[in-house]
């Protein structure tokens, strides 16, 4: 069925090969590029995805394609709903995923509401995942078939009355795939390196946004006690904001063995290391969940992912409510991060996700 | 249906005379306007005719007439030009001056020169009486647009060049948008500098003027081999001041009736979406505008997608948002004119040009409306 399609073109070559299939197949595709932050104040290569570089590049790709270019201004809800997001997590003492809150907000959500006003039906990304159908025939989101470049992952926050609006053109191809086609339509960004870094951290370095946004005196960025499981303190760190849970940790200073960033407490400022035996856990809860299917219950066996590079683990859900789902993993679980995501699968189906809580 | 060319305030086509008179001097009269030679004697024949066939138009002397790489810079000249000569001396403009006239006044003001910004009341007109307090102590100069650009609102020029004289203070307009749509001479207004531009009315991108009254004096920006009288370095562009000449030249010799024909069809588009857009608000209705240019808001409308709906559809039109990657702050004209945010955000300028049709209105009557309805429906969702 042809549709008209809003595509979002950060300048990449996934996206780029997205809208090109996509023209290939017929829609009437208008691309877009999303712009979250104001370059005007960036010194120095601007990054890809969302920099000033990625819209003349989606602007040169919809050229080759023939195809209209629009640039938006996302900039205050993106700001508020993933850069601040991303501040107040770090300062909690958790791990956030910025790129699950971006899609989950502004990627998808804000972008159909433009696409409607410009008479699109749906909304396409170069996203490693793929749209099917369950057995009634509702619009169900999959993996894609690349296993290392499948990005369901970061899709759980997707609300789900966008499902029947959304294309995904690269589901079905691997990245090595994607890039011959980019080639074979001379594509300007068939060679582009790909996009490592945090779209809206200019720096490379996500410490320079807490320091812009907290200060650098915050409890979050200054020195505060190192202390063991057993609550000795054995040390001093540089602000817990720097450290990720499973983070490796050499001291020194007669230990002996390497220890292990097991968490942080912003009340006390303190950061936790243990060996490495002492990062895993099999319980965790997961909190701000959204469901793709039906809800998970206190009983079920599911598949969950906890890191995006991992495969799904087996965890049995010990208490479910509204809000937060308690998971028993089948096998110890290595570095849980809180504020990470918990994605739960059913075979290639995201059924749903949180984001995983801090031990009380 | 064939895309609609709805912002000629932006640029204009290059006329066919305009590319015929240009295209000897980007032949075989290369030469360089300086030089001693017959080459450069040519070249700088063409040169001056260019010159005094501008001047003739405005009612000034040639040697009054110097050559610039654009509107921009003209305005960049009048204002920082004057600020340098006189440093420390307040620099005056209105509020809704081109940003080439505001961020020029900025600098200045960098530079140690305090700024007074001339209120416009609703309409966009500037409010004459708030220059009487800003010409003690003197300003270097003092700067007011002919027209403004995004909503076509024609300014009190003789007044306020009449009170500035009163007060020997030197005064600057933009006419970049004016010229070749309302009358103006300098020797019926006592303007002391004005810019304009090619662009706007059928000649090339890259060439504009600032006339200079004998007796007024500037600072140069661009510095170099003492041109255009000292004022404005570097080898000239001779082509563009020849397509520059005939096209203001043409434009001056249509203007009555185009600016009737267009005019007329800029009323006719004006009522009927006023008609059909429920709630429509028409910037600037109480002054008297340029024939070509309508300004209307769409409240309700969501800004930024306004223009690309309308590209989409297949017509070209503007606002005032700035920023070159895409940004949506609204308007500076129709916030200082008052308006709220919800009424300047959604905004679109409608200007008209020499080759706009009646079939053309025709058309954007019958689209403009329901995508509006479209738009507003959506932007609440």
């Amino acid at each position: 069925m042809k549709r008209t399609v809003l595509v979002a073109m950060s300048g990449g070559v996934d996206s780029s090969v997205a809208a090109a299939l996509l023209v290939e197949q017929g829609h009437r595709v208008i691309g877009a590029t999303m712009k979250t932050f104001c370059y005007s104040e960036v010194d120095g290569p601007t990054q890809t995805c969302c920099g000033l570089d990625g819209i003349m590049d989606a602007r040169a790709v919809a050229d080759r394609l023939g195809i209209p270019h629009y640039v938006f201004d996302v900039e205050r809800d993106f700001t508020r709903d993933v850069i601040d997001d991303f501040v107040d997590e770090y300062a909690a003492g958790r791990t956030p995923n910025p790129c699950v809150r971006c899609n989950g907000n502004t990627k998808f959500r804000d972008l159909l509401k433009r696409g409607r006003m410009l008479g699109c039906d749906a909304i396409a990304t170069g996203h490693y995942a793929r749209m099917g159908e369950d057995e009634f025939g509702n619009p169900v989101l999959l993996r894609g078939v690349d296993r290392q470049k499948d990005q369901a992952y970061f899709l759980w926050g997707l609300p789900t009355e966008l499902l029947p609006r959304l294309l995904f053109p690269l589901g079905e191809l691997t990245k090595p795939e994607v890039r011959e086609r980019a080639r074979a339509l001379g594509l300007t960004t068939a060679e582009k390196p790909e996009s490592q870094e945090i779209c809206f951290v200019p720096t490379g370095n996500y410490v320079d946004v807490l320091e812009a946004r907290l200060g650098s005196d915050h409890a979050a960025l200054t020195p505060g006690p190192l202390v063991s499981t057993s609550g000795e303190r054995i040390g001093t760190h540089d602000g817990y904001a720097r450290y990720t849970v499973g983070q490796r940790r050499g001291i020194g200073g007669g230990h002996g063995r390497r220890l292990y960033v097991i968490g942080a407490r912003p009340e006390t400022r303190e950061v936790v290391v243990g060996t490495l035996e002492e990062t895993y856990r099999r319980e965790l809860s997961v909190g701000d969940l959204n469901w793709l299917a039906s809800p998970a219950r206190e009983g079920d066996v599911v598949e969950v992912q906890i890191r995006h590079r991992a495969e799904a683990a087996t965890a049995r859900v010990v208490d479910a409510t509204g809000e937060r789902v308690t998971l028993c993993f089948h096998e110890p679980q290595r570095a849980v991060a809180p504020g990470q995501s918990a994605v739960f699968f059913s075979g290639d189906v995201v059924l749903g996700g949180g984001r995983i809580e801090r031990d009380a | 249906m064939e895309p609609i060319y709805l912002d000629y305030a932006a640029t204009t086509p290059v006329r066919p005379e305009v590319r015929e008179a240009m295209l000897p001097l980007l032949g075989e009269t290369f030469g360089n306007p300086s030089s001693v030679h017959r080459w450069g004697r040519d070249a700088k024949l063409k040169l001056e005719e260019a010159r005094a066939r501008i001047a003739a138009l405005l009612g000034a002397r040639p040697t009054e007439i110097i050559f610039t790489r654009g509107g921009t810079e003209s305005d960049n000249l009048a204002i920082l030009g004057r600020s340098r000569h006189q440093r420390g001396a307040p620099v005056v403009c209105s509020a809704i001056e081109h940003r080439a006239v505001l961020k020029a006044a900025r600098a200045a003001a960098e530079e140690g020169a305090p700024l007074h910004l001339l209120p416009v009341d609703q309409d966009g007109v500037v409010v004459v009486d708030a220059l009487d307090e800003v010409l003690e102590p003197k300003p270097a100069v003092v700067s007011v647009m002919w027209a403004n650009n995004e909503v076509g609102a024609v300014q009190p020029i003789r007044e306020l060049a009449e009170r500035s004289a009163g007060a020997r203070v030197v005064f600057h307009s933009d006419a970049v948008q004016a010229f070749g749509k309302l009358h103006i001479r300098v020797d019926e207004v006592p303007v002391d500098l004005l810019s304009i531009s090619a662009h706007k009315i059928g000649g090339p991108k890259g060439v504009g003027a600032l006339y200079v009254r004998k007796g007024v004096r500037l600072e140069p920006l661009i510095h170099g081999g003492g041109h255009e009288r000292g004022l404005r370095a570097g080898t000239e562009d001779v082509a563009g001041a020849v397509g520059f000449a005939v096209a203001a030249e043409l434009a001056h010799r249509e203007r009555e009736e185009q600016c009737e024909r267009l005019g007329r069809l800029r009323d006719r588009l004006q009522a009927a979406l006023v008609e059909r857009v429920p709630d429509l608000v028409v910037n600037a209705a109480g002054a008297e505008r340029l024939p070509t240019i309508l300004n209307v808001s769409v409240p309700g409308a969501n800004n930024e997608m306004l223009l690309v709906l309308l590209d989409l559809e297949g017509i070209a039109a503007s606002s005032g948002s700035a920023c070159s990657s895409g940004g949506v702050d609204p308007s500076h004209v129709l916030t200082t004119m008052g308006l709220p945010a919800e009424v300047a955000g959604p905004s679109v300028r409608l200007s008209l040009g020499r080759e706009t049709t009646e079939r053309e209105i025709d058309q954007v009557i019958e689209i403009f409306p329901p995508l509006m309805e479209r738009l507003r429906t959506m932007s609440g969702v």
